[in-house]
């Protein structure tokens, strides 16, 4: 009795310990990233490929889904609205949705699912095949070659990503509300240029810039110690890594979408 | 100086002094490249050279190509030791015209 | 052998993994233009050797000098330098999957130094050359062989001309041709270059043909450092067990066989 106690709080214990540890490993890898901001030559090639990879070839997954996503919450609203007769609040509605809070989260999640996922497996697969020590050999600092550039590209791509699923989200809206339902254009449009405000603008910004720092961060890290943090190091652990990398960089970017929704309503 | 420049009858002889490495060979590769866009035949003259890296190899390559589309020469002057092996290393022994002596060198 | 300092030290060196000892007070040095092969099964702690002579793990105690460099305690520009003499091939090659082999090869040139790209060009078909590699610039990595991968991250491990080449397993995993070649590039480098060159490795047969001296690891500690001759007629049972395994493998008791194939014992 007394004896499986006191293994049962050994292993809590060391559950927390490995968590611990874990987030340290986090914050000291976003530590090194960052500083290598100063005293280095920026890498700008390496940026530009990269926002070619976070940014232009995730346009295409984000037009469908903001798209989709304006036109099934302008379904929803059409339907609450009429209700209380005031249908001429729908563009309003679906932009402030949009803007201050579905547009930031669904395109990180579609940031998640292409970029978060291809990265940290990408990475994983570099440590497994000692890419990294090669690196480090080479005299290279990876942490200024390999993962700034990334984290850069993920901050620039990501809200621009945004402001393009906000738009097509508008413009689903704008399908189904007035062309599909026949509320008038006029009301849709001037109802949305007159209800959002700067703050809103600028809280969707601050959410999906944060977003795609959290989401590189996570994936970055996550494929980077692999060999520390899974047991089995092969494409198991490559598996392995890349699912944690995607939940927890889910998680947590819901977490700061609430601290930061907190702060500024 | 890693380089003493000489004329010799109608050619530029550049002697080769100590080691040539990857800090000194654009140095070699600058004065080279100046010899051959004025349209002189070169000589290289490996005799007080101890060592020359890959970058000095493929500075040499470059200047000998750029001589064979000119209808210059590029000739290498008395290799031995080190120098000589890592041009047996890569072939180039085998390429770029090689004399024994600054003396063999015909007008 | 030439009598100047030796261009490795390792002193005293001892490794833990967790709780379980890896490398247990390891001694031995390497001498300028030598090529020293470290040999020993699966478990006997050459990764670990190698990895500390890299300065990729620091070790619990000891030392380890490389060309005047304490590599344990260097401070990073140090180290940063020491590295840009040293080139590395590692098992797999090690190459950026995301590009083409000849930018792999140029990349330490890129990073490292300001020559031409011209020159930078220039150098990098050199090395392909000699790698047999000519040819295969333009490739990305995935399509090449394991062999050709080998070669290629060796080319980019001495497109710096380092002074000192580590090569990891350079025949794991290939036919005996492809092997016997790179044994003979290994010669080749060495003596036109005048490289020293540290070859991990736990294959016998290219370790009696390309080696200067061998140290023989068996479960983190040295057994034996010596010259093949020495290593042939050495008393060490492990060392002698080493040896004679591969031609004991070669006779097959005909009976046992067949209970193994049919019966999958014996």
């Amino acid at each position: 009795m007394f004896n499986s106690l006191t293994l049962t709080i050994e292993s809590i214990g060391s559950v927390v310990v490995r968590r611990i540890e874990s987030a340290g490993r986090l914050g000291t890898f976003l530590a090194q990233i960052v500083s290598r901001l100063w005293g280095h030559k920026f890498p700008l090639g390496e940026t530009i490929k990269q926002l070619h990879f976070v940014g232009a070839r995730t346009v295409p997954l984000i037009l469908i889904s903001g798209l989709f996503t304006g036109m099934v919450i302008a379904l929803q609203f059409y339907d609450t609205l009429i209700r209380f007769g005031s249908v001429e609040l729908l563009g309003a509605a679906v932009a402030m949705s949009l803007i201050r809070e579905l547009g930031p989260v669904m395109a990180a999640l579609m940031v998640i699912a292409r970029v978060g996922s291809a990265t940290c497996a990408e990475i994983g697969i570099m440590r497994n095949e000692q890419q990294f020590d090669a690196l480090d050999c080479m005299a290279i600092d990876s942490y200024h070659y390999i993962m700034l550039p990334r984290l850069i590209a993920a901050l620039i791509a990501v809200p621009l990503l945004t402001a393009l699923f906000d738009v097509f989200g508008i413009g689903g809206g704008y399908i189904v509300g007035v062309l599909i339902h026949g509320v008038s254009e006029g009301a849709y449009l001037t109802g949305m240029a007159d209800t959002i405000v700067w703050n809103d603008v600028l809280m969707g910004l601050i959410k999906s810039t944060l977003f795609g720092g959290v989401i590189l961060w996570i994936s970055l890290a996550k494929g980077f110690y692999l060999h520390i943090e899974q047991k089995n190091a092969g494409a198991e652990g490559v598996s392995q890594a890349t699912t944690n990398a995607v939940v927890l960089s889910a998680v947590l970017m819901l977490f700061v979408d609430y601290i930061v929704s907190s702060l500024m309503i | 100086m890693i380089y003493q420049q000489t004329t010799y009858l109608h050619y530029q002889c550049l002697q080769l002094n100590g080691e040539v490495d990857l800090h000194n060979s654009p140095q070699v590769r600058k004065q080279l490249l100046a010899i051959l866009k004025k349209g002189d035949s070169v000589l290289v003259d490996f005799s007080t050279l101890s060592y020359i890296d890959s970058s000095g190899i493929a500075t040499l390559v470059e200047a000998f190509n750029i001589a064979k589309n000119k209808q210059l020469t590029l000739t290498i002057v008395a290799a031995s030791g080190g120098p000589l092996q890592v041009l047996e290393l890569t072939n180039l022994d085998k390429v770029f015209p090689m004399v024994a002596n600054l003396t063999d060198v015909k007008e | 052998m030439t009598t100047t300092s030796p261009i490795i030290t390792v002193k005293n060196l001892n490794s833990h993994y967790g709780e379980r000892q890896i490398l247990k007070n390891v001694n031995f040095c390497v001498q300028q233009g030598e090529i020293r092969v470290i040999m020993g099964g699966s478990g006997s702690g050459k990764s670990t050797l190698l990895n500390h002579l890299l300065a990729l793990l620091v070790p619990t105690s000891g030392s380890i000098n490389i060309d005047d460099v304490d590599v344990v305690n260097a401070d990073a520009k140090t180290l940063s330098n020491l590295r840009q003499k040293m080139g590395v091939a590692f098992q797999g090659g090690a190459l950026f999957s995301s590009m083409t082999v000849g930018e792999n090869i140029k990349l330490p040139l890129k990073h490292h130094t300001q020559l031409d790209e011209n020159t930078i060009d220039i150098m990098a078909r050199l090395k392909l050359e000699l790698m047999n590699l000519a040819g295969f610039e333009d490739l990305m990595p995935a399509e090449l062989s394991g062999g050709m991968l080998k070669r290629a991250g060796l080319a980019r491990a001495v497109i710096m001309d380092p002074k000192l080449l580590f090569f990891d397993e350079p025949s794991a995993g290939l036919d005996p041709v492809t092997s016997v070649e790179l044994d003979e590039l290994i010669l080749k480098l060495r003596d036109a270059m005048n490289m020293t060159i540290v070859v991990v490795t736990h294959e016998l047969e290219s370790a009696f043909k390309i080696a200067d001296k061998i140290t023989v690891l068996f479960d983190g500690e040295i057994a034996l450092t010596g010259t093949v001759d020495e290593i042939k007629n050495s008393d060490d049972i492990r060392i002698q067990n080493l040896i004679n395994r591969r031609s004991r493998n070669e006779k097959i008791n005909a009976e046992q066989y067949i209970k193994r194939l049919t019966t999958g014992q014996g």
